[in-house]
């Protein structure tokens, strides 16, 4: 048999791993086809809303319902009298604290669920909000931690004993009754012992403000309770179903297997829906009692101020070197707002997620981080927008300090970094904090990233126009701001990772169709990420059948395989290798398929491509698309009918993603307005499965780093109250504010990946926070400037400019 | 937040005075009030439907006269809440002074806002608040003004 197409069109039929296949997915997006929850009616379908409380903290002497139950169309209004009998009116949270689902008593942040009110239609419900009468007593309000750790008002009295003692949190010892946790890493004396020694010393303490992934979709549900069958079906924006099902069965007492959770199409994630939401509660036992389907949306204002918020750290740092530049200890406390209930999402044994990767991408012999969580009168969250948990924290405490340090030495900071780099030859590299980074190599990306920029001349153009500047010629100044980052990502090996003892491994399942195309599902839930596009691309390079003939599915509990959903970057390190897992499975069998079909040993075909060829006689062949319908309609010795498999994933390590990143902006130092002439990112994420959803990927990450470190927070007044509830006050890039990028790469696989792939949904956030905050600081350091908090809105840089002295 | 202003009212001080005190009047000159209702001599009750940017709603709250100041000064504060709208605390500081036939009014106001009022509202809270307290002493003298001419 002869082929009348060459091996390299055979590989670009494909679309396999390194083809920029364009995304599936955008077909309905683009063209309004989209299916998200909000899209979901069903007949009979009642819906909630929420009534919220507009106090931050307040005790509730009463509700009144009778005038909400009169509105013709209100079927049921619950609070948590309603809930108590069913164990229902709190919850755990993922950090291993509990929160109430409706208040309970007292409220302990603006915007708290208060009663549930269930009507006709989102209108009916919105005015029966409006008509239910709380009577609140106010109390002392605390939104400062620092504060809260001081003051005798009690937020949380579930966790103080009725001798006043105060019993151990999840993650053991609490010095006070608003305080939730300690977590220590690394050896502090050791590391006091180093800095107090040290030729040079710098300190500082930063605050990353607290703000909120705000996803394009609010978070909502639809539950309907099949009372005939005993079936719960809920749609929900849910980045971890499998995980929802399993914490609602354990709640609702109903059977894992009488409960189906699906997440449709979601519009974003970034973290904001991974928790539990007291929404999805209420909506289940709303349907339970009504016997039918009750769907809950939020609206933008709920999303801003209810919803998990992402930051809130007071970080404290010391970090010590000798005169050279080369440095010997970091010293790190964080101070970490946590709100009312500690609802972070994070691994259970990481109270403060990730944050002891806060030692960077520097080879720093000894270091320790204290993290003390501390509730107030806030939101509960703490999630990581785009982000592995808690990472963004990390980098840019490490990368400010490293400026910093810079400012200390009087040095320049890409040299202080070369300096400190974690070498190529050192990986794997175990930091001071404990983990072990797989592969690396730093120097080479950072040369490169330099070069790409003409870094020399950037700094001879800016020293010129501080000379402008001062001479009077110019009002504008200019920054370049430097970083590279490390990013921690694929949580994770379950001997470490889990979330409420749910170990992080991840599945995928195959099928192979008779005709040569398949279905594989996977744990995961893409919510933009393009799952269905790169995923069929991992499968088509490692079972040698077109991505386009292979549908990736996700999300339905039902028939997608257990695991644990997609945030932390973890899709692709975790559930792509499984896919790559159970490819090869499939590729196995389909090995002694085609070594019966050809009449040869198994051990005398070999893989090409998409066929197996007997070795040495390419000529002599079976198509994968042969073999498969072999594999079903053809009986063979020894072998069952059929070709499908399954690999569940526990990934021996994490993923070390890694990048440099430059900024160039000139500021205009009389209005404040910060213009980005130039920003390069080079990523490196291992082996790339699709360059352009790469490329996607991290344009989308740097603007919503923009995002953050010029603008976007989440701001609370004294009274706690929201001060940034809507679009009009909390900042959301437009292509207006977006400056264009450019992107470039390095590739180092990791080592322990089966494709040596990383992920990089989430580093172009974690890198690009610090670049674009350190090219604001850069372009003030010449006139004095060492450190000024994100994020950096107009007014606040003008309030540099003018601390400084700039404005005459 | 806070305001300020003064007005001169084309009425002599102690028909100002107790102007300021008729709960008829000040129903008629409240922008948006519906009830008003006098409690004893120094406790008054009052229902207002108030609109600040895309925020409406009905407010009830009672407001205390701290009269011993008079005739030519006088305080108050009260305090109002508008359910999922909002609440607001606060109080004023009025001065009187005689110019003749007509009175200079002199307003010194101070507010808490909390709620939705206090997100949705924050940028307009004190200009609404400026145009209400503005019309509120435009409807008074217009009242007070209407009734020299009657």
């Amino acid at each position: 048999m002869k082929d009348d197409i060459t091996r390299e069109e055979r590989v670009a039929g494909l679309k396999g791993m390194g083809c920029s296949r364009k995304r599936v997915e955008d077909a309905r997006f683009t063209q309004g086809k989209g299916n998200y929850v909000d899209d979901i009616k069903l007949p009979g379908m009642l819906h909630g809303d929420f009534v919220r409380s507009p106090y931050a903290h307040a005790r509730i002497k009463s509700i009144n319902i009778d005038a909400a139950m009169a509105l013709p169309g209100v079927v049921a209004v619950l609070t948590a009298k309603d809930l108590e009998p069913l164990g229902l009116h709190w919850m755990p949270t993922l950090a291993g604290d509990k929160q109430m689902v409706l208040a309970d008593g007292k409220v302990l942040f603006q915007g708290q669920e208060v009663a549930f009110v269930v009507a006709s239609d989102r209108y009916v419900a919105a005015d029966a909000v409006e008509l239910v009468e709380v009577d609140y007593e106010e109390l002392e309000v605390l939104v400062d931690p620092f504060k809260s750790l001081q003051s005798d008002v009690v937020l949380r009295e579930d966790l103080v004993a009725e001798d006043g003692s105060i019993p151990n949190g999840a993650h053991g010892p609490r010095k006070h009754p608003n305080h939730i946790f300690t977590w220590e890493v690394g050896e502090e004396e050791a590391t006091n012992q180093v800095i107090d020694n040290a030729e040079v010393v710098a300190t500082e303490e930063m605050y990353y403000h607290r703000t909120h992934p705000c996803p394009l979709e609010t978070c909502g549900s639809v539950a309907s309770m099949d009372k005939v069958n005993g079936k719960l079906t809920l749609w929900g924006t849910f980045q971890a179903p499998h995980v929802v099902r399993t914490v609602a069965s354990i709640l609702s007492g109903i059977e894992e297997h009488n409960i189906r959770v699906v997440s449709p199409d979601i519009g974003g994630g970034f973290g904001n829906k991974v928790g539990v939401y007291p929404g999805y509660v209420c909506s289940i036992v709303a349907s339970i009692v009504t016997g039918v389907p009750v769907k809950w949306v939020e609206d933008r204002m709920e999303n801003l101020m209810s919803t998990a918020f992402a930051r809130d750290y007071w970080m404290k740092g010391k970090i010590s070197a000798t005169k050279e530049g080369k440095i010997t200890g970091l010293h790190c406390h964080v101070t970490a707002d946590h709100g009312a209930f500690d609802a972070c999402a994070d691994p259970t044994k990481f109270p403060a997620g990730f944050m002891n990767i806060c030692t960077g991408s520097y080879d720093i012999p000894v270091a320790y981080l204290g993290v003390d969580g501390v509730y107030t009168n806030k939101a509960p969250g703490g999630v990581s927008y785009r982000c592995s948990f808690r990472v963004t924290e990390a980098v840019y405490f490490i990368e400010r300090m490293i400026e910093v340090l810079a400012i200390e030495l009087n040095m320049d900071p890409a040299k202080l970094r070369s300096i400190n780099f974690i070498k190529k030859e050192q990986f794997p590299y175990t930091a001071a904090l404990g983990w072990e980074y797989d592969s690396g190599d730093y120097q080479t990306a950072w040369d490169k990233a330099l070069a790409a920029v003409d870094y020399t001349g950037l700094r001879a153009e800016q020293a010129q126009r501080v000379e402008d500047f001062k001479a009077g010629k110019t009002r504008k100044v200019m920054g370049i701001g430097l970083s590279f980052f490390t990013e921690i990502v694929g949580a994770g090996p379950v001997k470490n990772c889990d979330i409420l003892g749910m170990g992080m491994f991840d599945s995928c399942e195959i099928r192979i169709h008779p005709t040569g195309s398949a279905v594989a599902r996977l744990g995961t839930i893409s919510q933009g990420q393009g799952h269905a596009t790169t995923f069929a691309q991992i499968l088509a390079t490692e079972i040698g059948l077109p991505a386009d003939s292979i549908t990736i599915e996700e999300g339905d509990t039902d028939t997608a395989p257990y695991g644990l959903g997609t945030y932390g970057s973890r899709s692709t390190p975790v559930a792509g290798a499984a896919t790559a897992m159970a490819g090869r499975k499939i590729r196995a069998k389909a090995q002694m398929i085609a070594a019966y079909l050809l009449e040869v040993h198994d051990d005398d075909v070999e893989f090409d491509v998409d066929r197996f060829v007997v070795k040495g006689a390419p000529e002599r062949f079976k198509t994968m698309k042969d073999i498969a319908y072999a594999a079903y309609h053809q009986a063979i010795p020894g072998l069952e009918p059929g070709l499908e498999a399954v690999s569940y994933y526990d990934p021996p390590n994490m993923t070390y993603p890694f990048g440099a990143y430059v900024c160039v902006m000139d500021i205009d130092v009389d209005t404040g307005v910060p213009e980005i002439r130039r920003f390069y990112a080079l990523d490196d994420c291992g082996t790339r499965i699709n360059p352009m959803v790469i490329e996607g990927q991290i344009h989308g990450g740097l603007t919503e780093a923009l995002a953050v470190a010029l603008g976007q927070e989440i701001a609370y007044d004294d009274m706690g109250n929201v001060k940034t509830g809507t679009l009009m006050d909390f900042f959301l890039p437009t292509a207006w504010e977006v400056p264009n990028y450019e992107t470039d790469f390095t590739v180092t696989p990791s080592p322990h990946h089966p494709i040596g792939a990383k992920g990089v949904g989430e580093s172009p956030h974690v890198g690009g926070v610090p670049c674009f905050s350190n090219a604001v600081q850069d372009a003030f350091r010449p006139f004095g400037n060492r450190h000024t908090n994100m994020p950096h809105d107009h007014w606040r840089i003008w309030q540099t400019a003018n601390s400084l002295g700039m404005h005459g | 937040m806070e305001l300020n202003d003064q007005i001169t009212i084309n009425a002599p001080m102690a028909r100002v005075y107790a102007a300021l005190n008729d709960p008829e009047i000040l129903r008629h000159c409240i922008p948006g009030c519906e009830e008003l209702t006098q409690l004893s001599d120094t406790e008054l009750q009052a229902k207002i439907l108030l609109k600040v940017g895309p925020v409406k709603a009905r407010f009830s709250g009672d407001v205390q006269l701290d009269k011993s100041g008079a005739p030519d000064a006088f305080s108050l504060t009260g305090q109002g809440n508008g359910g999922v709208a909002g609440h607001a605390t606060g109080g004023a500081d009025v001065t009187l002074i005689a110019d003749g036939e007509t009175t200079i009014l002199t307003y010194d106001a101070k507010a808490k806002i909390g709620g939705k009022l206090a997100q949705l509202g924050s940028r307009l809270i004190q200009s609404t608040s400026k145009k209400l307290a503005a019309k509120f002493f435009q409807s008074f003298a217009e009242a007070l003004d209407a009734e020299k001419v009657g």
